[in-house]
C-alpha cells in the first residue's frame, strides 16, 4: 500500500469509509433482525375489552 | 455444516443472556413488525366490515354449552398429546374455541369448532390456515416457515395439505364462526369472505385508548367494532374471548407451549432465521432461554417472542374473571393464577 500512496491524482475527491459508517451499517442490520424478532400483535397492560370508546 | 442444537442439560440455565434483555423491548419490536401491516390492513378492511356482525353481537349467540371452554391453539404439543382425542372421548360440551392455526387440525379431525379466532396481520403466512388458493412452488420456495417448524406437522407436505385444507375450509365456512380482527391481511379476509364464514369484526388494541391520540381508539370511531387486547399472540386472544366476551367461567389451554422441546433444533423454531442473522450460528444459545418445568420435571426452551408471551399472558391472568387451567401438558406456561394440570383432569371436572 506505501508503494501507491501518494503517486497519483484523483479526478474527485475520494473518502474511505470510516469505522463509524461500519458501525452505522452493523447497527442497522442488527436493529433490522430485532424488528423481525416481533410478536404477532401488540398488547396493552392492564386492558381486555373496550366495548365503546365513544366516552374516552 | 453440523446442525446447531441446544445445549446439553447441565448448561442449559446458563444461556439466553441476550433474549432476556430482548424480551423487555419486545413491545418496540413487534410494533416495528406489524405497525404498518396492522394500519395498511385497517384501512382496506374498511369498506368490507358490513359483511358480518360486530364482535359485541357474539355475546347473544350460544357459543358451546355451560360455562367451559378449551382453547386449541397450534403449539408443538398438539401432535405430542393430541388433545381432541381426548375432549372427542370425554363428550366436551363446552366450547371450543380454536385458534385460526389449530383450525386445520380439527377440520381435519371432522371437528367444527364452535368459533375460530385470528388476529396477526401478517399479508400471505396466515391465509395458509385457511388454505392459500395463491399458494404456488414460488412462493413456498421464498418461505419456509410452515415446513421447517414443530406444530402442526401435516404442514410439511404444503402443497397437498394447502390442497385438503381449501376442501375442507370452502365444505365447512358457512358453519363456522370467526372472531376477525379488523387488521387481519387482505388475504385472510377475503379467504374468510368465500368461504362464508359467520364474521363476527373486533379490533385489537395497538395502544392505550386512554391516551390523547390513541390509534386504537381512532379505529375504534372509525369502524364502531369492538377493541380487545390480543395479549400478543392468537392463543391470548381466544382466551381473551373465552374470558371477557363469551364470560365462560372456567377455560383449558391446550397447545399453548410458548416453546420448544429440549431436543427440538434450533432450526425447527419460528425465529430461527432472524436469530441467526442477529448473533451468528456461534452464539444462537444467547437467543433461547431454557426453562425447567416442574410439574413436567422436563426442560424445554423458549425464545424471546414466546417469553414475551408468557410475561404477558402471567400478567393478564390477574385480571381474568375465569379460572384457567393450562392442559398443554407442555411448554412453559406456568405460574400465579393458572391451573397446570392434566386434560383428562379438566374434562372429568367440566366435560
Amino acid at each position: 500500500m506505501d508503494i501507491l500512496k501518494g503517486n497519483f491524482k484523483t479526478k474527485k475527491t475520494v473518502e474511505a469509509p470510516n469505522d463509524e459508517d461500519a458501525d452505522d451499517l452493523e447497527t442497522r442490520f442488527e436493529r433490522d433482525a430485532l424488528k423481525r424478532l416481533g410478536g404477532s400483535i401488540a398488547f396493552v397492560s392492564k386492558k381486555r375489552v373496550e366495548w365503546d370508546l365513544d366516552e374516552k | 455444516m453440523t446442525e446447531k442444537a441446544p445445549p446439553s442439560t447441565d448448561r442449559r440455565a446458563e444461556h439466553g443472556s441476550l433474549a432476556r434483555e430482548l424480551v423487555a423491548q419486545m413491545g418496540d419490536f413487534t410494533w416495528h413488525r406489524v405497525g404498518e401491516m396492522v394500519i395498511d390492513n385497517f384501512e382496506r378492511n374498511l369498506p368490507k366490515l358490513t359483511s358480518g356482525q360486530s364482535l359485541a353481537k357474539l355475546r347473544d349467540v350460544s357459543v358451546g354449552q355451560g360455562d367451559g371452554a378449551i382453547i386449541l391453539a397450534a403449539g408443538p404439543s398438539i401432535h405430542r398429546q393430541k388433545p381432541l382425542e381426548k375432549i372427542l372421548a370425554a363428550g366436551f360440551k363446552g366450547a371450543l374455541i380454536a385458534t385460526e392455526s389449530s383450525m386445520a387440525y380439527c377440520l381435519r379431525n371432522d371437528v367444527v369448532p364452535d368459533l375460530v379466532v385470528t388476529t396477526d396481520p401478517h399479508s400471505d403466512r396466515i391465509v395458509r390456515w385457511f388454505g392459500d388458493p395463491d399458494l404456488t412452488s414460488e412462493k413456498l420456495a421464498q418461505d419456509d416457515y410452515f415446513r421447517r417448524q414443530d406444530m402442526d406437522e401435516k404442514f410439511a407436505d404444503e402443497i397437498k395439505t394447502n390442497e385438503l385444507l381449501l376442501d375442507k375450509v370452502n365444505t365447512h365456512g358457512k358453519d363456522i364462526k370467526i372472531a376477525l380482527a379488523t387488521t387481519s391481511s387482505q388475504a385472510v379476509v377475503d379467504r374468510v369472505l368465500d368461504s362464508g364464514m359467520q364474521i363476527f369484526w373486533w379490533s385489537p388494541l395497538v395502544d392505550d385508548p386512554d391516551l390523547p391520540n390513541s390509534r386504537s381508539r381512532d379505529m375504534f370511531k372509525r369502524c364502531r367494532m369492538p377493541a380487545m387486547n390480543a395479549g400478543g399472540n392468537v392463543g391470548a386472544a381466544a382466551w381473551m374471548m373465552a374470558d371477557a366476551v363469551l364470560g365462560k367461567k372456567h377455560v383449558a389451554l391446550t397447545g399453548i407451549d410458548f416453546g420448544y422441546y429440549g431436543d427440538t433444533p434450533y432450526r425447527n423454531t419460528q425465529y430461527y432465521h432472524e436469530a441467526l442473522d442477529l448473533v451468528g450460528e456461534d452464539r444462537l444459545d444467547e437467543v433461547y432461554i431454557h426453562i425447567y418445568n416442574p410439574y413436567l420435571e422436563t426442560w424445554f426452551y423458549t425464545d424471546p417472542a414466546y417469553a414475551w408471551y408468557r410475561e404477558i399472558f402471567l400478567e393478564m391472568v390477574q385480571d381474568a374473571d375465569c379460572e384457567t387451567y393450562n392442559c398443554t401438558e407442555g411448554g412453559i406456561l406456568f405460574g400465579d393464577g393458572i391451573h397446570f394440570v392434566s386434560l383428562d383432569s379438566f374434562l372429568t371436572d367440566h366435560a
